[in-house]
């Protein structure tokens, strides 16, 4: 499903997606410059496929999905995936599909956002990720919204003759930030 | 999901599942004492939905199903997803019969999936994960070679409480040190390729 929106702070909002926004994945995601801890950079990256996802995410009622709006431009997108309602866990994510948006504080204030839409209307117990941990960028937005380290995967990934590590984290409701 | 194909261990045999397995399956997740152990696979369900799920299965690529016997009798499953990249495993289901729990079955199909994992797929790495008060699944996973590489708080909920989760791995490193003598095949004669 979709999210519902977000109004937050620094021009940043998440919005529901259009299929628009979903059009606008592949692009974003088979950049070099964005894709470093993301995918293998190849799939089904057609516009056909794209409008089936963007109707099978709107159906499916274990996701909830939002694109990230950074001065009304669609910029990213963010979600909660996998959601168990009986155990109440997800599984969150987010890309920021721009990489000369990079630094200004869009993926805190959307995580923030998401985070906080978890606690407060989707009455979650526990959200979970994983992030290649030397994202630091991505890896301080979600601490910073209250997500703690529960393990280390170590040598997930092979890239440019480096090993990659990946930084697996959990938060709970009453890991949130004071927001007063 | 792909359907497995046979691999030999001493008293169990992962086996190609039929649709016939699927009246056991949904008896299996029926039981309350698999639920608190493990999560479902899916959830119990008419036959008709049951062989849905399985013609679903058996089209996927990346996930493998076996049905897994001991003396003829059907005994157990296990459920796997080979990742997209095709170096790793990670073992998201792996169900013995309640009935037939202390008999080392589990132990010894367990030994077989990964020799098949590691000694013929010859995959990098497999993963797992396990309820934190599962001791039996938590003791075979150890003494094959899994280590704990991550620890959820309070993620399984069922008998009125939450559950901690352990994540755990296994490295092809691993297998070799502890189990390198057991191998699918003998080694190949000298002179097999003269």
């Amino acid at each position: 499903m979709f999210g519902p929106r977000l109004e937050g702070r620094s021009g940043v909002t998440l919005v529901p997606p259009t299929l628009a926004h979903f059009r606008l994945h592949p692009a974003w995601e088979t950049q070099p410059e964005v894709g470093r801890f993301w995918g293998p950079r190849f799939g089904e990256l057609t516009q056909e496929h794209q409008e089936e996802t963007f109707k099978k995410v709107g159906a499916d009622q274990t996701q909830i999905q939002w694109t990230i709006s950074y001065l009304e431009e669609p910029v990213g997108f963010t979600g909660i995936f996998d959601i168990d309602w009986v155990r109440r866990d997800g599984e969150s994510g987010i890309f920021i599909g721009r990489a000369d948006l990079f630094g200004r504080g869009i993926a805190s204030e959307a995580v923030r956002l998401r985070t906080h839409f978890a606690w407060r209307e989707l009455r979650l117990h526990r959200v979970h990720n994983w992030i290649a941990h030397a994202n630091r960028g991505s890896r301080r937005a979600n601490e910073k919204a209250g997500y703690r380290q529960m393990g280390l995967f170590r040598r997930s990934f092979f890239r440019s003759g480096e090993w990659y590590d990946e930084w697996l984290g959990e938060a709970y409701p009453h890991t949130f930030p004071d927001q007063r | 999901m792909a359907l497995g194909g046979t691999i030999r261990g001493k008293t169990t045999t992962l086996r190609l599942p039929v649709e016939a397995d699927l009246e056991i399956y949904n008896r299996w997740m029926a039981d309350m004492r698999v639920r608190r152990a493990h999560r479902v696979w899916h959830e119990p369900a008419m036959p008709a939905t049951w062989k849905e799920r399985f013609k679903e299965v058996a089209k996927d690529q990346q996930n493998v199903l076996w049905s897994i016997d001991a003396s003829d009798k059907l005994v157990g499953f296990a459920v796997g997803h080979v990742w997209r990249m095709g170096n790793g495993f990670d073992l998201n289901h792996f169900m013995i019969d309640p009935d037939e729990w202390r008999n080392g079955y589990g132990s010894d199909a367990a030994l077989a999936l990964h020799r098949y994992l590691f000694d013929y797929l010859d995959l990098r790495l497999a993963t797992t994960e396990l309820r934190a008060d599962n001791a039996a699944a938590l003791r075979i996973a150890r003494k094959l070679g899994y280590e704990e590489y991550a620890h959820g708080h309070e993620v399984h909920y069922r008998d009125g409480a939450y559950v901690d989760e352990l994540q755990l791995r296994m490295n092809k490193e691993t297998w070799q040190e502890r189990w390198s003598a057991e191998r699918e095949y003998p080694p190949l004669a000298a002179n097999a390729t003269r």
